[in-house]
């Protein structure tokens, strides 16, 4: 308000574009992720197939991860029904893409291409999450994770008895990944790169890499758009965001939509990268794992959401691998603890760490400008009407 | 001040611009056993900064909370032209023009003064989930458009220099800043402002006092403003209505209202709360 010259606040809206800020700072963070996306093309060849399995693994979480910490960490939903929507979408999954009979089984299946299996497997998991959010939109923090708790029991309970789709309780296979002409099995076509043969871990690595990498970019944009600042400032305060004209349960509808549809696409990984699917890899600890992912790797941020997915589903595998070099454990018959005891207590141990010395997340250790944890916002008279209903 | 704010070119009446009054009657607001508000009335006219005073207490947040569809009316109405703004949703009223600045600071701490002010933009743009995730060429250019905007009202609200910061490091006067820019940039036709000037230095309020009579002579807006500071109250406004215990006790001018024996009596009576924020 002190210098001289004419400021306009006319509506009318000049189409000047902003000045391009610091042009280096700006071609160095386009060019971090897209060596990072180079050099991840090349690991495969430089690795066993243990590695890229356990990749492929933490790709497919990372993107559950992603799609929990849009409705967690951004918008400030709380939701433990993660696990039934990545449970919609691999049985989807196999249901469309598998084939019916088998020798003993009631299995059915409808035989189709395994990319229309997939894009079913998401379009599944939105629609129940449609289904599911006009009470999503209702509720708010903790009531809406108690009522999605109870989306992870009807999903048990029906993995166990649609044994048509799902193979009941023993589960049943999951169907290799293809594209026309390109199966992400170990032949049709036999492949080598460099003389190195590109099995299945090999090939699944690319498909998790790339569904990842638009995953995430999906939800980079999303962020620092429109949509994704009244999502952050639904989070900060309601009211807030409804009187700037957010429509707010429309948003906590759909953010609630677009998660879902996220579990979808990660469930048919997780079915991929397990090769099969049964009750047990859909329960409520699978919900609290995600939940940890996004804790663990920072709440709010989408590359914190990745590297928890890495820290969680990596780190008890890679334990197991190394038990016996690590501290604590016994050899085997001497009455200690066992390899797999010995890496779910590390586990444990560590989660406990990363929390307690690094309350913002493996995001915070990369991050280079400290920005404040949030500020809690609270708005007049802020024993307002509770539970997300602003009248 | 010698930034001027326009709209278009120059100076409007408000009476062009199409800007209705705001009519309030007989609004009631009752929480269980306490009447936040009974059967208040007022209007506001055109083009005017109409401040609502009172005691701790008397309800007039709670009548901001009315207007912008946060709380329901018990009983009565409020009209802003031919809406009817107590039947309304909060987001709908935002897209009648109606902005409001918070009287307890209600940003986003994590977001950069930017995003907090693009977020007024809400309404005035479209794009959504799967445009903004896709990045479409329609949904970027939207957002360039409109921060070519926000940068104009950061300027001449002074946090021209502080659009990359993260409003939760600001200090107290700046978030009170961001929250009036921010009501700003929903290119309001009527402006509520709670308390703005609350824990802001003599200097910053007269800032403040400046600002908000060049964003209703520039741009022919209506204001209400909400505010303890006796001071400024007097010096901008057009008209003042006077609440205590949720009851409206006096409306005119400054000059009726300063020396309206019940005025007096309501504020020496409460143990006098009105300089506390100007001091
Ligand atoms: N949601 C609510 N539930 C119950 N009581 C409320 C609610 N909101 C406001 N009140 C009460 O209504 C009365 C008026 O509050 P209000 O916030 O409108 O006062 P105010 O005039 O803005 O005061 P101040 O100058 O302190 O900001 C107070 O007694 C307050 O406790
Ligand atoms: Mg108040």
């Amino acid at each position: 308000m002190s210098d001289t010259a004419t400021r306009t606040l006319g509506d009318e809206i000049v189409a000047t574009p902003m000045a391009p800020a610091s042009g280096r700072a700006k071609l160095l963070k386009m060019l971090v992720p897209l060596v990072a996306f180079a050099a991840m093309l090349a690991v495969p060849i430089f690795v066993e197939p243990f590695w890229t399995q356990v990749g492929f693994g933490v790709f497919a979480a990372a993107i559950g991860a992603i799609g929990l910490n849009l409705l967690v960490g951004t918008t400030g939903q709380l939701s433990l029904a993660h696990a039934f929507f990545l449970a919609v979408g691999a049985a989807t999954y196999c249901y469309v893409s598998g084939e019916s009979g088998g020798t003993a089984t009631e299995v059915g299946g409808l035989g189709l291409p395994p990319v229309v299996g997939m894009l079913c497997g998401v379009a599944l998991a939105g629609l129940a999450g449609l289904l599911f959010s006009p009470i999503a939109a209702r509720l708010r923090g903790i009531y809406l994770g108690v009522a999605s708790l109870g989306l992870v029991f009807i999903g048990q309970h029906l993995m166990n008895t649609l044994e048509e789709v799902t193979g009941g309780f023993n589960g049943r296979a999951t169907p290799i990944f293809a594209v026309p002409g390109f199966s992400f099995g170990s032949s049709d076509p036999d492949l080598f790169v460099l003389g190195i043969p590109f099995g299945e871990a090999e090939r699944e690595w690319y498909l998790g890499l790339f569904l990842l990498a638009a995953a995430w970019w999906f939800a980079h944009n999303l962020l620092r758009s429109r949509p994704g600042r009244a999502l952050q400032t639904l989070r900060d305060s309601e009211t807030a965001a409804a009187v700037m004209g957010v429509n707010v349960q429309a948003y906590k509808a759909r953010v609630f939509l677009l998660s879902s549809m996220y579990a979808g696409l990660a469930g048919v990984l997780v079915a991929l990268s397990i090769g099969a699917i049964a009750p047990e890899s859909f329960t409520l600890e699978v919900s609290v794992l995600y939940l940890a992912m996004i804790v663990l790797g920072g709440l709010g941020s989408v590359g914190g959401a990745v590297a928890g997915a890495a820290f969680v589903s990596a780190l008890p595998v890679i334990f197991q691998r190394y038990a016996d070099v690590l501290p604590l454990l016994s050899q085997p018959g001497q009455g200690g603890l066992s390899a797999p005891q010995g890496a779910r207590i590390l586990f444990g141990l560590t989660i406990i760490a990363v929390v307690l010395f690094q309350p913002a997340g493996l995001a915070g250790l990369a991050r280079r400008r400290p920005r404040r944890p949030a500020r809690t916002t609270s708005v007049a008279p802020s024993t307002a009407p509770a539970q997300g209903s602003t009248p | 001040m010698s930034v001027r704010v326009e709209r278009g070119a120059g100076p409007t009446a408000a009476g062009d611009r199409g800007i209705p009054p705001l009519v309030v009657r007989d609004v009631t607001v009752q929480f269980g056993a306490l009447k936040a508000l009974s059967e208040v009335s007022f209007t506001v006219e055109p083009g005017t900064i109409h401040a609502i005073i009172g005691p701790n207490g008397a309800g007039k947040s709670t009548m901001f909370n009315v207007l912008s569809g946060v709380y329901k009316a018990t009983a009565g109405d409020v009209r802003f032209g031919d809406a009817v703004l107590t039947t309304l949703r909060p987001h709908q009223i935002a897209k009648l023009r109606v902005a409001r600045a918070f009287q307890n600071i209600a940003l986003s701490g994590t977001q950069t003064v930017a995003e907090n002010l693009m977020l007024g933009r809400h309404h005035l743009t479209a794009a959504g989930f799967l445009s903004a995730g896709l990045r479409l060429p329609k949904a970027t250019k939207e957002g360039r458009l409109h921060g070519q905007r926000v940068r104009e009202i950061a300027e001449f609200l002074e946090l021209g220099d502080k659009l990359e910061t993260p409003v939760g490091v600001l200090s107290y006067g700046d978030q009170k800043r961001v929250e009036v820019a921010r009501a700003l940039c929903t290119e309001p036709d009527l402006l509520l402002l709670d308390e703005p000037v609350a824990g802001m230095n003599a200097e910053e309020t007269r800032r403040m006092a400046a600002a908000v009579l060049e964003i209703r002579s520039a741009l022919g807006i209506s204001v209400v403003l909400v505010e303890h500071d006796m001071g400024m109250v007097m010096g901008i406004a057009d008209r003042i209505t006077v609440l205590d215990f949720g009851r409206r006790i006096a409306d005119g001018t400054p000059e009726q209202v300063q020396s309206d024996p019940e005025v007096i009596r309501a504020y020496l009576g409460s143990g006098d709360d009105t300089e506390e924020s100007s001091a």
